[in-house]
């Protein structure tokens, strides 16, 4: 099995300690990874959508042209660069002229969009293509005996008709819940579940509210769940809770701190990974919560 | 004259700007009149709940009513998440989040756009990345990476393909950003 990864900008840039955990995980559950050598920027919503929708399409189309020219389908751990991919595919496919209009704009580089390859999510892929059992089966060590509060991200669930893996409800996702729970740990419930973390537009454009928001999220997770660690779905999601929660605590407006991996990282570990290279970018002190997980 | 009063919040709808609305369908909000103000949309909305003045129901009723100089003189849409919790919601298939998207288009075809959206833009044209730091090599040698990703960054020759395709979107003759030969981005993080 190999698919195309497609590793996005904050990724690369920010935290790439999470692509080394895609780039541990996936070949150690057999799935080969692809570099789709020249891919760039997904493009992310702040910049081409919001100018054009033709040429959001069209650079969004020259990465998707990558996996197409191999015949892969497309993984990527960010949820913006999932959103942005999906979405412009699904513009393409319900609007020929849309497309058609691409496909002048990529004449020029020499390339054509066919819609040919599909465009995945990290623990989606793993989810469908291998399977919660095969993967616990997989692991050498569990997060057995922890307390895990999950955050989906909202680029995972919304719109479902752009994503070809879609959740049975997407205002009650269930897959990350199934994946953290094959790893071995015990997941709680909090209301807030399915909010927004604020990262992304909203905390470029006004900080202040983008940590109010955040600070209403962690509050119901710590009040409600009060886990060992937190576990996201999304990158971006990654990046805020990781951040927010020691900006939240200067400004003295939580007194707690609670440890933040994204599952690609969650997962290495459990598969075997040296910490330092798939987390050792955490601002939060995930070493306590990784020593929980390795044996002493 | 400003068409939302200072304080007192009287809205002048006599100076309201009707070639808004098709404007608005023309640069991609196309469903924009299915819109019945239900504010279902509203409801499931991370902007209300962080309590920005414009949201999706009220960008699309200030569109209505041809409030141009409000909605450029706001940050609001730009603060928007892209969650599309509003397109699922929406019973009427509107796609609030597309109206939100074609008001920022307008907005850079105003030259109202934030500093961070053209830094952004000139970090994609210069790089292929919008977002971008200069000093991610370290960080990803920490870890055990290349110091480049196997991105435009590596292959310039894709960097160019990338440019090329920039070159020939409405972004070049909207002229937002420098094209052509250009210097290297420090940083950008969008």
């Amino acid at each position: 099995m190999k698919v195309g990864f497609f590793i996005g900008c904050n990724t690369s840039f920010n935290r790439p300690d999470l692509e080394q955990a895609v780039r541990h995980a996936f070949p150690a559950l057999g799935i080969e990874l692809d570099d789709l050598e020249g891919q760039s920027c997904c493009p992310t919503w702040g910049t081409l959508p919001s100018v054009d929708v033709v040429g959001w399409c069209a650079v969004s189309a020259r990465n998707h042209t990558i996996a197409e020219q191999k015949g892969l389908d497309i993984v990527t751990v960010c949820g913006s660069c999932y959103g942005s991919l999906s979405e412009a595919k699904y513009k393409m496919e319900v609007d020929p002229e849309l497309k058609a209009k691409v496909n002048e704009v990529l004449q020029t580089i020499g390339r054509e969009y066919k819609g040919t390859s599909n465009v995945r999510l990290t623990y989606y892929y793993l989810y469908h293509e291998i399977g919660p059992e095969k993967i616990r089966a997989s692991l050498k060590y569990t997060l057995g005996g922890l307390k895990v509060a999950l955050q989906p991200g909202c680029h995972t669930l919304w719109p479902s008709k752009v994503y070809y893996d879609k959740e049975e409800d997407p205002f009650h996702p269930r897959v990350l819940k199934e994946m953290v729970e094959a790893l071995g740990a015990t997941v709680g419930h909090y209301t807030r579940l399915i909010d927004c973390c604020g990262m992304g537009a909203m905390r470029s454009t006004d900080m202040e509210k983008s940590l109010n928001l955040f600070r209403r999220k962690i509050l119901s997770i710590k009040e409600e769940v009060d886990p060992d660690l937190i576990i996201t779905g999304c990158s971006s999601c990654l990046i805020q809770f990781d951040t927010a929660q020691e900006m939240l605590r200067r400004e003295k407006k939580i007194n707690f701190e609670i440890p933040v991996l994204h599952f690609m990282q969650a997962l290495a570990i459990c598969l075997g990974a040296d910490p330092e290279k798939v987390a050792g970018l955490a601002r939060t002190n995930v070493k306590s919560v990784i020593g929980k997980i390795l044996p002493s | 004259m400003s068409q939302v009063q200072g304080g007192i919040g009287i809205i002048n709808l006599s100076a309201g700007d009707p070639s808004l609305v098709n404007e608005i369908k023309e640069l991609g909000g196309e469903e924009l009149l299915e819109c019945i103000q239900c504010a279902k949309c509203a409801a499931a909305c991370p902007m209300v709940l962080a309590g920005f003045p414009f949201f999706n129901k009220r960008v699309i009723q200030a569109i209505l009513l041809g409030l141009r100089d409000a909605l450029l003189d706001d940050s609001s849409i730009w603060a928007c998440q892209s969650c599309n919790r509003c397109t699922e919601v929406c019973p009427r298939e509107v796609n609030p989040f597309e109206i939100i998207q074609a008001m920022r288009r307008v907005a850079i075809r105003e030259f109202a756009l934030p500093t961070l959206a053209i830094e952004g833009l000139k970090s994609l044209y210069d790089t292929g990345h919008a977002v971008y730091l200069a000093g991610a090599g370290n960080t990803r040698a920490k870890v055990g990476l290349p110091e480049k990703p196997p991105s435009t960054l590596s292959y310039p020759e894709a960097l160019k393909e990338v440019r090329t395709i920039l070159e020939n979107t409405e972004l070049a003759e909207l002229g937002v950003i420098p094209m052509g030969e250009s210097g290297v981005t420090d940083s950008c993080e969008v």
